[in-house]
């Protein structure tokens, strides 16, 4: 029959459209809690449900990202003990690696001119950075790390948009709350690391005692 | 809205407050008025139907059900400007696009507002530094939100968004410069296109930095007048880069091939080297025709050149990989070298293979290596008139900062300094001495009029042939493109597409990258089908390098590559039917199901859409068993029910096989002459799919079927749609039953790659088609010659066959069903 199949096809239509209203009414008037938006958005549940922005956020699994910052052990305000013990050793391999080119970084030195482990400056132009990863993915020291917050939205680019160290440099508790696996892993493998570091250092002192004892024995 | 209503709400005065004086009475009245007027305009902003790349891909995905811009009254999407009050400025943009951005923000009333979404169109982005890129849309006309990101989540989008709501919510209606007298926006002036871009407000900069250059170059001792040269000589100064070369002794087979074909043309036309055949220029189109015609190789897939700037001998080269679509497997690779290098060319091969058509224009445009006896050679990236060939080794971009990449500058010493403010935009530019940016008129770019000239058409009536323009700013060209149809009434007599205009510059860039570093450059090829990209470039390299991949990593890598080949078919299921007419029902059906499937690679990679997931060797991160239960459920659950509620609604829908049976029709001959691959090959009954033919990856393993139709039009297309999703199910259904744990990672997985010197071409089955890599290297970390073959730019080739003697409005769907992404046509 003619027109028969325009018939089915808003057939689909309609059952889309009902679908999603029976499942708004059955959670009338609570939709925008945590544990609703879960349980609508899990796989194979029926209906569309739109996440209302900015009152309702996506859930953001854990390797997210969008833009690198810097991980710092100081967890109070001082930007001075930020910059202190921040992770950075200034080892230049995000910059190398950066696709986009997008990594400035200034290498802090002595007074005599000697390079020091850590950055000056450091600089992040946000409107070259193409979110990749490489950087965070390639630090050998965890430092640079993805971040999650993606509402950087401004009116103006020419300062918000180029990241200076102070603006990067974020305490190692943000790392930990955004990505709990990946801290937990790393943080062993670095403590590993860490011991394994120590005990050769042991082993070499040891040795050269050893080396030390017997050299005055022969004397 | 809480708050805006309490400012208009006059409440009553609390006892012991301070009365308005008369004086400010008015003022109290206006900021009322405000409110109410603000309040109007921030919920009714409809944007501007555009969109330039990647970003409006999150664009669409953020009006669509998930997120849903309709909630803050900014859904209404129109196509024109003129009805417009907000343009998204999203995704790159190009030299060759800016005038017509300026044009289109122009005819938008007051008032208007510009977002400028992601990392390109606020600053140029990771394409910053390509020779056809701005640095920013602000350079040209005033943005009013800057969302970064590449690309912003929907979720940033609409942060952009509130924030534009902010700032119209602080507005009065007594500054607005629209009520102004003095202050009313005139049109901005649209930049031109000359030997590079050029503002017209900055033409007296142009003219002094000429006479400067001239100058310079009349006085007698020859300064050194390149912008980058480094002000102190770094420490170890740069070496030439080292050209390639290679072990070029002949194979086998290479050998018995060019001695057969000498034997028979009875000339020494032809000499092997390593596996590919160097063909005398003067000969190359006897060689061609032996090579289609008797060995059966029928099929030209690619055709691109190479620069060996410092070689000994011819410095240009043009590659050619001819296959046989009966017998199948590896390429026969054939090269030509010009012999003058000032003046190079070639004979064309257009004649034999049209499927040379566009890409000879390419090479032609990149290189500068005419073809003599082309049809149309003129360029086509490019705009007539640009300054030099940018794929050149000896050409400089207006942003050059050196010739590989890592820039020396970024560490140890690195204070941070924008390129485009440090190295003025017309340094590295080579104006000819007649250039005068006052009546300068670019060629090609303009339809100033319509030609109409009287003719008469076939059934003997009297008609107009007119000239229409259709793009680059369209809503059905599905992106940035353009098509400059000739009509008799309402039947196309000629289509001629116009491209270039989202040419971000990847070969080039690509040659200043290091290997890893084009990995998430793929990303951005064709933005709806990253995981394949990233597939067939790992590939590629994997090739070249000889690294072995892990079982699991393979797995992974075919299910991810699957899973993209059904969305992909399914939003251009969606999109086609949207040109049909069936308006954005099956579209956001599609992109539903799409939302499952980000979610999935989300998780995997951590992006939505650029997800840069493998690596050489295997892929960056393992999945989890949740992951691939959650898989397992979307492939048995969501995507079927999804493609079949699609065909409920589509596949015996009388309007849609109407509209689509029969139209644009094309014969399997022509279309393998073309060069089209892919779902459309198939349609017209050819069985070609690169997975079953030239197996790669783990497809050896699986059992599926590579399904064809017979009659090759667009309906034929769509349903071909269909079938090959559940043959990507039936896949995806065995893959995900036969992965076993194991290492995700071979081979080192270090940053900087040393691939081996010699040159690959290595090629997939991608969503749209045949998506070949082919790059050549010179054993250092750079490619030498980094180029992609990719099947929505082949493809369209045909769409002048298709289209000629069609409607109109059928043209649309024609061109819908090819399935093109611009960010990989025009790369």
């Amino acid at each position: 029959m003619l027109g028969w199949g325009i018939v089915k096809g808003l057939g689909v239509t309609l059952r889309h459209f009902v679908t999603t209203y029976v499942e708004d009414l059955k959670y009338y008037p609570q939709r925008a809690t945590k544990s609703v938006m879960e349980y609508r958005m899990a796989p194979g549940s029926k209906g569309i449900y739109t996440i209302q922005y900015p009152e309702e956020k996506p859930v953001l699994p854990e390797r997210f990202r969008f833009l690198p910052f810097l991980v710092t052990d100081y967890e109070g305000d001082d930007l001075q003990k930020r910059h202190d013990e921040a992770r950075c050793t200034s080892c230049g391999i995000c910059a190398k690696v950066c696709p986009a080119q997008c990594i400035w970084m200034v290498r802090d030195t002595k007074p005599d001119g000697k390079p020091l482990p850590r950055s000056k400056e450091f600089y992040i132009d946000v409107d070259m950075c193409m979110n990749c990863g490489y950087c965070a993915e390639f630090c050998p020291f965890d430092s640079i790390i993805m971040d999650h917050d993606y509402a950087l939205a401004d009116y103006e680019r020419d300062v918000a948009h180029i990241h200076n160290i102070d603006r990067l440099l974020k305490p190692a508790s943000h790392y930990k709350e955004i990505r709990p696996a990946q801290y937990v892993q790393r943080e062993e493998e670095r403590r590993l690391a860490e011991e394994e570091k120590k005990r050769k250092a042991e082993e070499k002192a040891k040795r050269m005692a050893a080396k030390k004892a017997a050299a005055a024995a022969r004397k | 809205m809480t708050v805006e209503t309490s400012q208009v709400e006059t409440p009553s005065l609390p006892e012991g407050s301070v009365p308005v004086p008369e004086d400010l009475k008015q003022n109290v009245f206006i900021s009322s008025l405000d409110a109410i007027y603000n309040w109007g305009r921030m919920y009714s902003t409809w944007p501007m139907m555009f969109g330039l790349a990647c970003c409006a891909i999150e664009f669409i995905a953020m009006a669509a059900s998930r997120f849903d811009i309709d909630r803050f009254g900014w859904g209404l999407t129109r196509s024109s400007p003129r009805q417009a009050d907000l343009m998204f400025v999203s995704g790159t943009v190009t030299k060759k696009m800016a005038p017509n951005i300026v044009r289109l923000f122009n005819q938008i009333g007051e008032p208007k507002y510009v977002i400028s979404v992601g990392a390109c169109a606020n600053g140029g982005g990771p394409f910053k530094e390509g020779y056809n890129v701005v640095s920013g849309i602000d350079k040209y006309m005033p943005v009013d939100v800057y969302i970064p990101g590449c690309p912003p989540t929907p979720s940033a989008l609409l942060q952009g968004v509130v924030a534009l709501q902010e700032k119209i919510k602080k507005q009065s209606i007594r500054t607005v410069p629209w009520y102004q007298k003095d202050q009313r926006n005139d049109s901005i002036p649209v930049p031109q296109l000359g030997p590079d871009i050029f503002d017209p407000r900055d033409i007296p900069l142009i003219e002094k930095e000429r006479e400067e250059r001239k100058a310079l170059k009349d006085a007698p001792p020859a300064e050194e007048v390149v912008a980058e040269a480094p002000k102190k000589p770094s420490r170890r100064a740069p070496k030439p880069p080292k050209v390639p070369a290679w072990d070029i002794t002949p194979t086998e087979g290479a050998q018995a091939l060019a001695d057969q074909i000498n034997q028979t043309l009875d000339v020494a036309a032809v000499t092997p080297e390593k596996d590919a055949l160097v063909v005398d220029p003067s000969h190359l189109i006897a060689v061609a025709q032996y090579i289609r015609d008797d060995l059966g190789y029928n099929y030209l897939s690619n055709v691109t050149g190479v620069d060996y700037l410092g070689r000994k001998g011819p410095r240009f080269e043009v590659v050619y990989h001819a296959y046989s679509i009966d017998k199948g497997g590896g390429p026969i690779t054939f090269k030509a070298r010009p012999a003058d290098d000032d003046n190079p060319k070639l004979p064309s091969l257009v004649s034999l293979w049209n499927s040379a058509n566009l890409q000879e224009r390419e090479v032609y445009d990149l290189y500068g290596i005419r073809f003599e006896g082309h049809p149309n050679l003129k360029r086509i990236l490019m705009w007539e008139g640009f300054h030099g060939h940018p794929m050149r080794k000896d050409f400089k971009e207006a942003y050059y900062e050196g010739a590989i990449k890592p820039f020396s500058n970024r560490w140890p010493n690195g204070h941070h300094q924008r390129i485009d403010f440090k190295n003025p935009y017309n340094k590295n530019v080579t104006y000819p001495d007649d250039f005068n940016p006052e009546t300068w008129k670019p060629e090609g770019e303009h339809l100033d009029a319509l030609e109409v000239h009287q003719v008469e058409n076939i059934a003997g009536m009297k008609t107009d042939r007119i000239k229409v323009n259709f793009g680059p700013q369209h809503p059905s060209t599905h992106g940035v493109f353009r098509m400059v149809l000739t009509l008799e009434g309402e039947t196309i007599v000629d289509l001629e597409p116009v491209l270039g205009y989202l040419h971000r510059n990847h070969e080039k860039i690509g040659e200043r990258n290091g290997w890893l570093m084009n990995m998430p450059y793929t990303d951005r090829l064709d933005y709806l089908t990253s995981m394949v990209n990233n597939h067939a470039y790992a590939l590629l390299v994997e090739k070249m390098a000889n690294i072995q991949v892990p079982d699991r990593a393979e797995y992974i890598r075919v299910i991810m590559s699957e899973l993209t080949r059904v969305f992909s078919h399914l939003v251009l299921i969606g999109f086609y039917t949207n040109d049909l007419g069936c308006s954005f029902t099956p579209l956001l059906y599609a992109l539903e199901a799409r939302e499952r499937i980000l979610d999935l690679f989300e998780a995997a990679s951590g992006a939505r859409m650029m997800v840069n997931y493998m690596r050489f060797g295997g892929v960056a991160y393992d999945v989890d068993d949740e992951w691939l239960k959650l898989a397992r459920f979307h492939v048995q659950d969501t995507l079927p029910r999804t493609l079949d509620d699609l065909e409920t609604l589509l596949s015996e829908n009388e309007i849609v096989l109407t509209r689509s049976k029969n139209v644009g029709a094309l014969s399997a001959e022509r279309l393998i002459a073309n060069g089209v691959t892919g779902p459309m090959l198939r349609a017209a009954g050819v069985k070609y799919d690169v997975r079953k033919v030239e197996p790669y990856s783990v497809y050896d393993r699986f059992d599926f079927e590579v399904p064809t139709l017979q009659n090759s039009d667009i309906f034929d297309r769509y349903m071909m749609r269909v079938l090959e999703i559940r043959q990507s199910l039936r896949i995806l259904e065995q893959a995900l039953d036969q992965i076993e744990a194991g290492s995700i990672m071979g081979g080192k997985g270090a940053y900087s790659l040393r691939v081996p010197a010699g040159e690959a071409y290595s090629r997939i089955e991608s969503p749209k088609g045949e998506l070949g890599f082919y790059a050549v290297s010179n054993g250092s970390g750079n490619p030498w010659r980094y180029r992609v073959r990719s099947p929505s730019f082949v493809n369209l080739t045909a769409l002048s066959e298709m289209s000629v003697g069609q409607k109109v409005a059928d043209a649309v769907i024609i061109l819908g069903a090819i399935d093109i992404v611009l960010g990989e046509v025009d790369r």
